[in-house]
């Protein structure tokens, strides 16, 4: 039995963790105004043809560098129903570890025909694919050498389902010091992508990444 | 449907930080502003035009840039746009009320209409923070100007002071005559404002 909600935890070296994490425990919800907590985002259709292939920035333009890779899974929700037509946003750094954000003022190369950024669709069965460049890690913290370990963000959203999280991959050196993924625990695992090779396509090989949404948006579970 | 129980269930996949380098390429006008109905159509959602101004700050007072914030209201009778309500009369068909935006500097500027009083509750926003360093957060604003806070079940449940840090102030006008409404969002710290659990109900 709780009478309160959940303590939020502060990211181990993280700064940023520790400017924002509420320090009070989180308030419950009154049983009548939990609905009024569960967003239901609009269908959007914003995607250009080639955003699918992150490792070119377009169709009729060259290969990025690096490691071409297939990033494929399933979206579902607690109870295993696909969830069809919801939007994934994606991004993610550059073959050295760079994002083409205008806010990232890192030294890091840019790649001139790496965009980093792309959008695609879940299909009727929930099955989503897109291709990009295996991401750099990058050194978070020069003072205390900490990396980012090599990650891409996934932000789905659709109907009742909303989630951000990020796709890691499988036995990085970085990963075990990320702070998130400290958080995480045992749970990390679930985050991480697993290899699939791609004999037939034209990346190096896959991840596969197949997305639970969780419960918060129960009211709307058929 | 088969009845689940818990142990049925799938694991969540882990949420995350959104990160500082959320794609501003992926912004969407027209889900910054509510009060108005793609351009070009003659169209107009039901309601009173508002501006949420909001500053968002971190437990050192600073602002909390490259948050990313999203909305969700009712419409001005009190429906919200989802599956529950669809075929309701009330249902307005300019406004959906599922708003986002990315906050650069950590202040932002939201347009919308007035939410409508919906059964129990007072007119109020739903507001999801996804910012660096944390996963999503989730409050819900308030407008000090409605009679209505009084008797609110969620505001109700919390003390007078934490009512009043979740209450927009009405501040004057537009040039356009929407009213306007300020709320700081202090994340952290001191004056932090209430966040709420959406994964845990009460008794769990
Ligand atoms: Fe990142």
């Amino acid at each position: 039995m709780s009478n309160s909600g959940r303590q939020l935890e502060i990211g181990p070296t993280d700064n940023t963790s520790d400017q924002r994490t509420p320090r009070n425990r989180l308030r419950l919800i009154p049983e009548i105004a939990r609905e009024s907590f569960a967003p239901y985002v609009p269908q959007r259709g914003l995607s250009r043809q080639n955003e699918w292939d992150m490792t070119r920035i377009a169709a009729d333009l060259p290969r990025a560098q690096g490691i071409a890779i297939e990033v494929s899974g399933k979206l579902q929700n607690e109870r295993g129903t696909p969830i069809s037509n919801a939007m994934l946003e994606i991004w993610s750094a550059n073959h050295f570890g760079r994002y083409r954000h205008i806010e990232d003022h890192s030294n890091i190369p840019l790649d001139e025909h790496f965009l980093g950024t792309g959008r695609v669709f879940t299909d009727s069965e929930g099955n989503y694919t897109f291709w990009t460049i295996s991401p750099g890690a990058y050194l978070a913290r020069p003072d205390i050498g900490r990396w980012r370990p090599k990650h891409i963000h996934i932000s789905v959203s659709g109907g009742g389902s909303r989630l951000i999280t990020q796709l890691y991959f499988p036995d990085e050196p970085n990963n075990a010091s990320d702070p998130m993924a400290i958080l995480m625990g045992d749970d990390f695992e679930r985050n991480i992508g697993k290899p699939y090779e791609t004999p037939k396509i034209d990346v190096d090989s896959g991840l596969n990444f197949d997305i639970v949404v969780g419960g918060r948006n129960a009211v709307y579970f058929e | 449907m088969k009845p689940s129980t818990q142990s049925d269930l799938l694991k969540p996949t882990n949420e995350d930080t959104v990160g500082p380098y959320f794609p501003i390429n992926f912004s969407d006008p027209l889900l910054e502003d509510l009060s108005r109905f793609e351009s070009g159509i003659t169209a107009q959602p039901q309601g009173i035009p508002i501006i949420l101004k909001g500053r968002l700050l971190d437990r050192f007072g600073e602002l909390a840039n490259g948050t990313l914030v999203e909305f969700w209201q009712a419409n001005a009778k009190g429906v919200y746009r989802s599956p529950k309500h669809e075929g309701d009369s009330d249902i307005d068909p300019w406004f959906w009320g599922y708003g986002r935006l990315r906050a650069e500097s950590g202040e932002f500027e939201f347009k919308t209409i007035m939410p409508g009083l919906c059964a129990d509750r007072a007119p109020n926003i739903t507001i999801t923070l996804f910012s660096d360093g944390i996963s999503r957060i989730v409050t819900q604003i308030f407008f000090a100007d409605q009679e209505s806070n009084a008797s609110d079940p969620l505001l109700q449940s919390l003390s007078g002071e934490d009512q009043a840090k979740l209450s927009a102030r009405h501040e004057g006008q537009s040039d356009c005559g929407s009213k306007i409404y300020t709320i700081d969002i202090v994340m952290a710290g001191e004056n932090e404002i209430p966040f709420f659990d959406d994964l845990i109900r009460e008794g769990e």
